[in-house]
This record gives C-alpha cells, sequence and structure tokens, in this order.
C-alpha cells in the first residue's frame, strides 16, 4: 500500500511545533523517539510510522485548542484510541500530530432512568458494561477487543461484535456525541434525548475512521442483561451444508443474539490451543447463542435444532455457564491460535449476502490454491461478515505480497457478489485502493465532498479511507515477525 | 409539475433545474407535504415539483436476507402487506401522518424514511435510520449515487444512508431504498394500567423499558385522551410466539401489579401516526426528550391535549400558536427538539421543523447540505 508524501516544510518545523503542544497540554506531550514508538502503528502491524509528535489532551478544551493550532498551521491530525485499529486507521503520519485520547477515561454519568451511560472517549469498551453490571445492564456492542478499545474508536469504526445480529452495531446503540470539529468549534451531536434537530450527523460521524473531527465524548445506550442466554454448537460435514443452515435459521423468523461459523482448519487450530471442546472430525461448526426471557430462548433453541437436523447437523448444547464460557472463548481466540499455524497473518473483513456463502467458500479456496498460501475462515456468519484469516511468513520471498494480493481478491469477490470491503473493520489505509473496485468516481466524489463539509483543509487522517489520486511515495513495509502481534493478550475479533 | 418514471429522467429533471437555477419541491404520495417551511419562490409562488410517484414498486424482496429493495414511492400499505406474506415486516414502524396532516394521498417508503417519521415501535428497533441499509439518489449536480450497500453490516464509506433519514428531501431525489426487515412476532398484545398520574405511570413504563421484556410500545395518556375517565393510563404492548408472549405478561405482572389488564385493540398505530390529534385544533408538537424527564416537562409545558410515547422519549401536543416560544423555550432547557409537525402556513413559515441550532452545528448542517445540493435546489428551506 503507497502511503502520502510527507511535507517536508512541516517536519523541518518539528521543534516549533512541539513547543506550541506543550504550551497546551503541558504534561502531555511525547516527542521523544523512545516514547512515540509506542506509537508508530495501531494493530495493522504490516505498517509503521513514527508520528511528528503526540498529544495527550487531558479535557475538551485542550483538544480544541490542538486543533485551532493544528489548523493554522497547516499540520494533518491522526486521532488514536488504544490502537487496535485493524485497518490501519490509527497509524501516524510522518508530518502529522497524533492525538491520543487515552488520557480522557472518566465515566461522566450513569442514567438508569434514561437507559444512558455518558463517558469520555478513551473509557474503553469493556468498562462501560462493567460500570453497569452489578446492577443487571451492559453495553451490547461487543468487539472481542473490548477489554482494550476504546469507546471513541469504536463511534470511529462503527464498531460490531459477535453480539450485534440482534443488538446492532456501535451506531444502533448512540444516543450522542460531542466533538470538536477541524479549526477547534465544538458542536455536540444528539444527546439523551437522542434528537438532532437537522441532519443526523450523529450518524455519518460513525464509522467516519478519524476522518471529520475528534470524539470528546460519547452517550451510549445501556440494556437490561436477558435472563436467559443458552448456547448451541452445531456441527456439519460439508461447509455448504453449514451455510445453507445459517440461511435457512435466518429465514425461519429466528434472530439468533450471535451465530457465527468456523471451518475444520480453523476449529482444530483453536482446539490446540485452548481445547474448548469443539466436535472432532467436523467440516465446518456453528456456533449459536439465543438470549430472552425463557420461553423465547426455549422456542429459538428447538427451531435452531430442527433446522440443524434439516440440514444434516448434529447440536450439542452448553450444560452450563463454565462450558459456554469455554466455547465461546475458543472463538474469541480464533486469532491467537491460527497464529500459532504460521509466522504471520492478516484478517480480512468483507461483508457479502449470506445466500452467496457456499460460492465464496468455494472461490476463497481456489485463490488459497493459486496464491499458494494457507488460510482459515471463522466469521460472523448471521450477518454475513467473513473474517478469513490468510497465514503466510513473511521472511518468505514474496510472500507478504502475496498475501495482500490474496486479501484484496477475497476483497473483490465480495463486492463481486453483492456485498461490502468492510463490515466492521473500516477500510483505514489496509483497503483504501480497495474503494475504487466499490464505488463510482461520482459516488467517491460525493463522499469527498462530504469530508470537506467537515475538514475543508483535509487536514484530519489523510491518506485514510479514500484513496489519494496524487502522487504517492512507497514507505518501506516493516512487519513484526514471530508472535509478537500488537495486543497479543486480547482475543481476536 | 413534472413526472418522472425511471432515475434517468430524474438526472435530466435536475440538470434542467441546474441549468434555469430553479429549486423546486420533490413530491412523492404527497401526504407530508404541509411538514416544515413551506416550500415558495422569492415571489410566494408555489415551487414547482417533481412528482416521483411513478418510481413505485418493490425491485427485489429477499426474505432470507432479511432485506427489501424498493422504488421511492412504494406505498407502505403495499410494503407491509408483501413483508407480512412472509410474516415479515420493515426494520423499522413507519408512521403514517396522513390523517393528521389531512392529507388524502398515499404515504409511501421514501416519504416515511425522508421524515424520520417512526411510530411507537422505534423504542424496539430503532428509527428508519437504524435499518436503510442503502440507497440510490440523485444529488444536486445531476449524478446519481449510491449510500451504504445491499447488506446488513458494512463500513465501507461514510454511512450516507443514515444522513438521508431525516433529511427532509434536502439531500438528493431518493430513487430506490433497501431495508432491513425483521420477522414479524406472531402474537402481540397490549396491556394497560388505568387511573394513574403522569409520574406514577411513566415511572411504570420507565421500569418496562429498563427489563428485559423488549416492549414494542410504551405509552402514557393522561384521561381526556382515553375513552375511559381517570387521571391517565400507562400502555404496553407486548410481542411473541404464544408462549414467551405469556411469559412476558407473567413477568410484566410481576414488576407492576396486578392491576394490569389486558385490552383488546391495538392503540399504538394511533398513538404512532399522531391520528390521536387529527381533530384537535391548533398546532401539533413532537417534543424529543431525555424519557425520565417526561412527566416533569409535561407539567410545565401544560397543555390540554397531550401524550408521551417512546416511554416518554417523545412529547406529542396540541398548543395554540401564541405557545410557540414558550415550547421551544422549554424543549431547549432541557436539551431536547421541539419539532412543529403540524402548523398553518404562517407558524411553518416564521417556527421552522425544528428551534434554530447553535452556530457552529448550523454552519456544519448547511456545508453538509451544500456537500450534496450546492445550489440548494430540493426542498430548499423545509428542514
Ligand atoms: C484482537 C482484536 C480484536 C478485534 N475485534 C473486533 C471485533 O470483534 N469487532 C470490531 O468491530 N472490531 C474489532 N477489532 C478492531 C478494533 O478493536 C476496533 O476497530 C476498535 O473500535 C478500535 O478502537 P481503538 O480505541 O483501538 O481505536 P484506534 O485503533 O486507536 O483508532 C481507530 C480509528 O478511530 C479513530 N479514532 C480513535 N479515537 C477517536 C476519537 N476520540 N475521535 C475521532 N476519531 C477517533 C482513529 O483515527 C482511527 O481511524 C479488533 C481488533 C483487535 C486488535
Amino acid at each position: 500500500m503507497l502511503l502520502p508524501i510527507t511535507n517536508a516544510s512541516i517536519v523541518a518545523r518539528r521543534a516549533e511545533i512541539v513547543a506550541a503542544l506543550k504550551e497546551i497540554v503541558p504534561d502531555g506531550v511525547v516527542a521523544d523517539p523512545s516514547g512515540l514508538a509506542t506509537f508508530d502503528s495501531d494493530a495493522l502491524s504490516a505498517y509503521h510510522q513514527m508520528p511528528l509528535v503526540c498529544v495527550l489532551p487531558s479535557n475538551r478544551q485542550q483538544v480544541s485548542d490542538i486543533l485551532k493550532y493544528a489548523e493554522g498551521q497547516g499540520v494533518p491530525i491522526v486521532p488514536r484510541g488504544a490502537g487496535t485499529s485493524l485497518s490501519g486507521g490509527a497509524l501516524p503520519r510522518e508530518d502529522g500530530i497524533l492525538i491520543g485520547m487515552g488520557r480522557m477515561k472518566r465515566i461522566i454519568e450513569i442514567d438508569y432512568e434514561n437507559g444512558c451511560v455518558v463517558v469520555e472517549p478513551g473509557v474503553t469498551n469493556m468498562n462501560i458494561t462493567k460500570a453497569v453490571e452489578a446492577n443487571g445492564f451492559y453495553y451490547a456492542p461487543d468487539p472481542s477487543s473490548q477489554i482494550a478499545c476504546t469507546i471513541g474508536g469504536n463511534v470511529a469504526e462503527n464498531s460490531g461484535g459477535l453480539h450485534c445480529l440482534k443488538y446492532g452495531l456501535t451506531t444502533n446503540n448512540l444516543l450522542g456525541v460531542t466533538m470538536v470539529l477541524p479549526g477547534g468549534e465544538i458542536v455536540t451531536l444528539g444527546g439523551k434525548s437522542g434528537a438532532q434537530g437537522g441532519l443526523d450527523l450523529l450518524g455519518v460521524i460513525t464509522g467516519s475512521e478519524g476522518l471529520l473531527g475528534v470524539v470528546v465524548e460519547v452517550v451510549v445506550k445501556i440494556l437490561r442483561k436477558a435472563p436467559v442466554t443458552r448456547t448451541l454448537m452445531a456441527s456439519f460435514d460439508t461447509v455448504p451444508a453449514a451455510g445453507a443452515c445459517v440461511a435457512a435459521i435466518i429465514a425461519d423468523g429466528v434472530v439468533p443474539a450471535a451465530m457465527e461459523f468456523m471451518d475444520r482448519r480453523a476449529a482444530e487450530a483453536i482446539e490446540d490451543f485452548n481445547q474448548p471442546g469443539y466436535p472432532k472430525g467436523a467440516e465446518a461448526i456453528l456456533i449459536i447463542d439465543a438470549d430472552g426471557v425463557q420461553a423465547d430462548v426455549a422456542y429459538a433453541v428447538s427451531r435452531v435444532i430442527a433446522i440443524v437436523a434439516q440440514c444434516g447437523g448434529k447440536t450439542v448444547e452448553a450444560t452450563d455457564e463454565k462450558q459456554r464460557a469455554r466455547i465461546w472463548s475458543g472463538r474469541k481466540a480464533a486469532f491467537a491460535a491460527m497464529g500459532r499455524l504460521a509466522p504471520d497473518m492478516i484478517c480480512m473483513d468483507g461483508t457479502i449476502p449470506r445466500h452467496a456463502l457456499p460460492q465464496v467458500l468455494e472461490e476463497m479456496a481456489k485463490l488459497s490454491e493459486h496464491y499458494g498460501l494457507g488460510f482459515c475462515n471463522v466469521f460472523h456468519a448471521g450477518d454475513g461478515n467473513l473474517h478469513p484469516l490468510i497465514i503466510f511468513d513473511t521472511m518468505k520471498d514474496g510472500e507478504f505480497e502475496r498475501a495482500e494480493a490474496f486479501g484484496a481478491d477475497i476483497l473483490r469477490l465480495c463486492v463481486k457478489v453483492g456485498g461490502v470491503l468492510s463490515g466492521e473493520h473500516g477500510i483505514g489505509v489496509e483497503k483504501r485502493d480497495l474503494m475504487i473496485d466499490m464505488f463510482t468516481t461520482a459516488e467517491l466524489e460525493q463522499q469527498g465532498r462530504v469530508k470537506c463539509a467537515f475538514d475543508a483543509q483535509g487536514l484530519f487522517n489523510p491518506g485514510k479511507v479514500f484513496p489519494t489520486l496524487s502522487a504517492c511515495v512507497e514507505q518501506g513495509h516493516i512487519h513484526v515477525h514471530g508472535a509478537q502481534l500488537p495486543h497479543p493478550h486480547l482475543p481476536r475479533y | 409539475m413534472s413526472r418522472v418514471a425511471n432515475e434517468d429522467q430524474v438526472v435530466d429533471f435536475v440538470h434542467a433545474a441546474r441549468a434555469g437555477k430553479t429549486p423546486f419541491e420533490i413530491v412523492a404520495g404527497g401526504t407530508r407535504r404541509a411538514v416544515g417551511r413551506p416550500l415558495l419562490d422569492s415571489k410566494g409562488a408555489d415551487l414547482p415539483m417533481l412528482d416521483v410517484s411513478g418510481l413505485s414498486g418493490i425491485v427485489k424482496y429477499e426474505p432470507a436476507e432479511l432485506i427489501v429493495t424498493a422504488q421511492p414511492a412504494t406505498p407502505l400499505a403495499e410494503i407491509k402487506a408483501v413483508l407480512a406474506q412472509k410474516n415479515q415486516r420493515l426494520g423499522f414502524d413507519p408512521a403514517d401522518w396522513s390523517m393528521l396532516l389531512g392529507s388524502n394521498g398515499v404515504a409511501t417508503l421514501a416519504g416515511a424514511a425522508s421524515c424520520d417519521a417512526s411510530g411507537s415501535g422505534k423504542l424496539r428497533h430503532g428509527g428508519a435510520r437504524d435499518s436503510l441499509l442503502g440507497f440510490r439518489a440523485v444529488n444536486g449536480l445531476g449524478e446519481s449515487f449510491r449510500g451504504g450497500a445491499k447488506v446488513v453490516k458494512n463500513v465501507t464509506g461514510f454511512d450516507l444512508p443514515k444522513l438521508m433519514c431525516g433529511a427532509f428531501g434536502t439531500l438528493g431525489v431518493l430513487t430506490e431504498l433497501t431495508f432491513r426487515v425483521y420477522p414479524q412476532p406472531q402474537f402481540a398484545t397490549t396491556l394497560c394500567l388505568s387511573d394513574v398520574t403522569p409520574e406514577d405511570g411513566f415511572a411504570h413504563l420507565r421500569k418496562i423499558a429498563l427489563s428485559a421484556l423488549e416492549p414494542a410500545g410504551l405509552a402514557y395518556l393522561p384521561g381526556n385522551m382515553l375513552a375511559e375517565s381517570g387521571q391517565g393510563a400507562a400502555l404496553i404492548k407486548l410481542e411473541g410466539a404464544r408462549q414467551p408472549l405469556e411469559e412476558k405478561i407473567a413477568l410484566a405482572h410481576g414488576l407492576l401489579g396486578n392491576a394490569l389488564r389486558r385490552i383488546e385493540d391495538d392503540p399504538f398505530a394511533a398513538i404512532g401516526s399522531g391520528e390521536q390529534f387529527a381533530d384537535i385544533p391548533g398546532d401539533i408538537w413532537r417534543v424529543m426528550i431525555a424519557r425520565a424527564d417526561a412527566p416533569r416537562l409535561a407539567k410545565e409545558l401544560n397543555v390540554r391535549h397531550w401524550l408521551g410515547d417512546w416511554a416518554g422519549a417523545v412529547l406529542w401536543m396540541a398548543a395554540d400558536p401564541s405557545e410557540a416560544p414558550r415550547i421551544r423555550a422549554i424543549a431547549a432547557k432541557a436539551n431536547g427538539q421541539a419539532m412543529l409537525l403540524r402548523g398553518s402556513a404562517a407558524s411553518r413559515a416564521s417556527l421552522g421543523l425544528f428551534a434554530p441550532q447553535p452556530h457552529a452545528l448550523a454552519a456544519l448542517n448547511r456545508s453538509v447540505k451544500a456537500a450534496f445540493d450546492p445550489l440548494s435546489l430540493f426542498n430548499p428551506g423545509r428542514l
């Protein structure tokens, strides 16, 4: 992937910029190389870039002052939460200020009567649930990175999770945000009432990958935990049978809380890794959660068991909470488990119409042969969101390039069958150049004008999401080799 | 008035309007024309109309994908009937305002989405913006473009479908919409707790909202809005297959006590569409607030005809036009939004649909509008 040209005149003014930022945030400027090195990449670890400087504001006024200064000086801004983006959304720029939101991590208000929580952007996804779970509540979107990723990052990526089949993505669970616009103006969109009194700008901010401003406060809905949750595992002799079963369950009118698919290779790797007790010998496995009141769940479970049987599969149910947790911990460790099969991997994130599943699985197998690279499939089957994991070894000549080409072909395939490039990880730098495979020039220009409506100078996260048609300079790929994945302690998606 | 029959004709029409710098009004079924500022040219005459009612019909319905794609002027009634045959319903609960607004037109899909017209079911599945997955439209440059996609999960580029919902037709001429659909629950029941004060009634509704019962409607109606005497009633709509529904009803009794009784008819269609106010004179407002503020604000607003839906997050009310500044001020103080849904042309012209936004936000709204429609051709001033 090509990265944009660095503006050398900004880099030349570095000392002056660092000094100005220290005026604004005296205790929160990182400028020394070893300090900056911690910020030089996100979870798309193939790409590294030291930022010009990193600033860690602790309140919205500081954010506003930084953005005002940056606009006056024409310096690019890259917002960053916890740096768990899988698409390079938080990748720094050599000529840009990285603005890290991690210090703004106060839970401002828990308001049960209105069913919402008001937080600063640096609060982790998990800490929102932790703050309310003693009272039987939780925040529904549950990315597997939830112990680390921030709510600000979730808003910027419109993150999903295992349970968004029933409960929606970030965008469906947000009531409001306060954000600082490029130039420093502060606006509030929505709030506890959810009403905006104008265009739904909250909707367009969500999933905008740090291109439109810096989110400084978030109001999210919280939900009462379902009284009953039951977990089923269904195993199949063939992959198409499992695919057909997913479609049949959805068509039947059952809305499981989660429905996850994994193929044999993934299941075996996971079984070796943490022994969740997955059925042996199956070509494909589905893990299905049903939640709600007891009778609702009983009804859903009985329908799922019947449909699985019709599709030629076998079902087993988790007998207790411990087993439920084990089954899910296996699923969440898919990435780490696959990591043991090869030194490197990349995780793709396309969404397809569910009926195209068998065709896409077959064509992916052909691509795998063509590129001579292994892969496995784990995905959010209920909503057609694929996460093929491509395994390779950078030390072998050309494998990284082949892996990227394989991944790009998978995403093109998703688009070809009527799907999209990204279901929940965002475009970032990773899929930027594929946008032309999905959108016409007029469509990209329309989105570009929306960007300009917020950021006339184009200073916010430049080089992300939209293909830069101007000349670009190639930066070397420095890839973390071996088991040194960023955030190794996290379960993957 | 120009009628179009396909997207190409929309493109041609927009090009002509651009060339002549003539703004126009977009009309599908025409039921919501009386919402927002009246659309007039500088001499006070009606704007020319682009009639898109010919763009009607379901393009593709894929029950197993939980997706339906339809042309913009497809009648809500038609789409509901087609989905019902497969035991499904739209992902949002579109409200038909035609009775309230005294229109004999046909409520359409694009009209409901553009005006963010969500009925009582918003509580459960969100508004139009939560279920519009993708669209095709023609922008103010006369270009046809797509936003979103036809899959249920997508973060590829900006989420333009959200912007189109609630834009009141000011960003583009929609030519196709793809919605998420959901299974239709087999049964629904409304429970009623009679003769309760607004304080108690809303407190009961919040208790249900905070439970795991996934209610499909939670409204409070004062006594004068009901066919019965007493202070008022809290209404709770629950849905599900037979047994789960019975369980939910039992749980609701457990939460609120045994005074809860089942009522035969479903009152929520009339509540969510504003039908309750059709015959009441005056301006009709929808005041959107944090739900726990409902009893306090209802008291402060102090009007004769009102009700609270969405567990209190929206107060519907009728008021004399002279009350407008007071209503807007109360809403603003509570960080809410008072939307003038029905009013005389004069009220609508002077008040607008919503109160003016703070300076920076208003400027941002204007730039986003200009990003789609730089010459301000589409429904100028309506929002
Ligand atoms: C192990 C692992 C598992 C994952 N599982 C999932 C999953 O299940 N589902 C899923 O959807 N994603 C998943 N992800 C991806 C990632 O965790 C999410 O995209 C997450 O929302 C990123 O949050 P962050 O705080 O780390 O943001 P960062 O990575 O720091 O930033 C992400 C983007 O948000 C912008 N941004 C951050 N904060 C702000 C702010 N305050 N204002 C404006 N812009 C901001 C950045 O500029 C960048 O473009 C996973 C990642 C990992 C490493």
